[in-house]
């Protein structure tokens, strides 16, 4: 009976981390081009939310091979409980929901690792967790593919402003919009192929170790379908404040930088995940449009902003870490400790959600960069471009 | 070994990640961009430096920029159908 409300909850809040992983990461396709009206809001949304709910059935080998790799680096070889997973899951889930209220885009698979790690060290020690795996495999790609991105996006932008006399030549603005559009939807595709499976893994994982399916078996249909269904769901409800920092904050992304800045995500994740060294999607379309506005000429980075994008991915693994942790603390007593663990975790994310009713963001304002906004007073001069 | 795995990481598998993720985004960009100017040549430019449209004459294009304009876009209709391939795991 214990077992079965352990696996049950783990399945629910797994479910919602895969809600907030599509709704974190709509901006990281879809932000640019909504940003420069290659696509209307509820357009984009709906395309990405297509894309994504494809590319989660398009193949559940990643599944398998990311539920193995996150047992491995969690906890290097100590058994790992739906417990612990659960607790994992509430840190991930509730730092994703912080930052979507902050409107910054952090990497859903970071928090995701960093709740995992915490509950690892609660359930079983310090040692459990291999710090060196930690460095080679989160820190250091976490600091070298927006690097990468922003290098590629700026002299993309630069030629692609070169070859089109700064964008002035007849239909220059129109044709990026539509190119654009494109390389916005391989980006949305790759990540459906990606982010949904990582859920898939997580609770196959889990029926595995209650006992409910077979050891070395694939992700169950439902599983499939529920994980892609809520990534779709999430991605088109759509994290507007996100995708207002990512298109307009940073700098206000023009069809010409929107379109290189696309393409050099889309190609910088294909061939790093193709060549087996994955990159973030989220650091690297950051990186990106970071880089489309420093290889335009006269555009203005917002380093203010760049910079709380940068402390919010220092701090996401450590955070999620942290409340994972004391979840996996509170959650390993007993069934009522699983349950007041749920509780709080439910009562701290609508806690989010009320305080964003306060200032929402939808598809109506996501392209106004209003005046009082904490974010633009620390950059004073906002241009608020084209009308 | 031990040289080329610094802090854990390949800087080999890094280095060609890279390398090629860098030439496919330029060429690309560079040969979408290089499509659009081709096909506005012999008209005047439309957008003026504040981004404000300023002209909708449209001149004659002659036939050698026409074909380059489709040949430059091929390029880019090539290089997104070896996206969808590298996506979708069916194809190999």
């Amino acid at each position: 009976m214990d077992a079965l409300i352990t696996v049950l909850l783990v399945v629910t809040i797994a479910l919602v981390f895969d809600f907030t992983n599509g709704f974190h990461d709509t901006a990281n396709a879809m932000a640019t081009s909504v940003a420069t009206g290659a696509l209307k809001p509820k357009v984009a949304v709906t395309i990405s939310a297509v894309l994504n709910l494809v590319g989660a059935f398009l193949s559940t080998e990643v599944a398998k091979t990311i539920s193995q790799g996150i047992i491995k680096e969690g906890d290097g070889g100590v058994q790992i409980t739906p417990t612990m997973i659960f607790a994992g899951l509430v840190g991930a889930v509730l730092w994703n929901l912080g930052t979507w209220y902050l409107g910054l885009p952090s990497s859903s698979t970071h928090a995701l690792f960093g709740g995992l790690i915490g509950a690892a060290i609660i359930g079983a020690g310090f040692g459990s967790v291999d710090f060196g795996v930690v460095l080679s495999k989160v820190v250091l790609p976490a600091l070298f593919s927006p690097l990468v991105a922003g290098l590629v996006a700026l002299v993309a932008t630069y030629a692609a402003y070169m070859i089109t006399k700064q964008a002035r030549s007849r239909g220059a603005d129109a044709g990026f919009r539509h190119g654009q559009t494109i390389s916005a939807s391989l980006v949305s595709l790759a990540h459906g192929t990606n982010d949904a499976q990582k859920t898939m893994g997580v609770i196959t994982l889990t029926l595995i170790a209650a006992g409910y399916q077979g050891a070395g078996t694939g992700p169950q249909f439902w599983v499939v379908a529920s994980c892609g269904l809520a990534i779709a769901l999430g991605t088109y409800l759509g994290g507007w404040r996100i995708m207002r920092t990512v298109g307009k904050r940073i700098t206000d992304v023009q069809p010409a930088q929107g379109f290189a800045a696309e393409t050099s995500s889309a190609a910088t994740i294909l061939i790093s995940s193709h060549l087996g060294f994955a990159l973030s999607t989220t650091q690297v379309t950051s990186g990106a449009v970071v880089g489309s506005g420093l290889g335009k000429k006269l555009a203005t980075v917002h380093w203010g902003v760049v910079g709380r994008i940068a402390m919010a991915w220092l701090f996401t693994l450590p955070a999620a870490a942290l409340v994972g942790g004391l979840a996996a603390w509170i959650a390993s007593t007993s069934t009522v400790g699983l349950i007041i663990v749920a509780v709080l975790a439910l009562a701290g994310g609508l806690g989010f959600v009320f305080l964003a009713r306060r200032h929402p963001v939808t598809h109506d304002n996501v392209n106004d960069v209003d005046e009082d906004d904490s974010a633009s007073r620390e950059s004073a001069p906002v241009t608020t471009g084209k009308a | 070994m031990t040289s080329d795995k610094f802090l854990g990481i390949d800087w080999a598998a890094f280095g060609i990640v890279f390398a090629v993720a860098f030439a496919a985004a330029v060429v690309i960009v560079s040969f979408y961009a290089l499509g659009l100017r081709l096909l506005a040549v012999g008209s005047d430019d439309d957008t003026g430096a504040d981004g404000s449209i300023v002209s909708t004459a449209r001149g004659t294009r002659p036939l050698g920029a026409t074909v380059g304009a489709f040949a430059c876009l091929a390029v880019c209709v090539a290089a997104v159908l070896y996206g969808l391939y590298l996506i979708i795991p069916q194809f190999h």
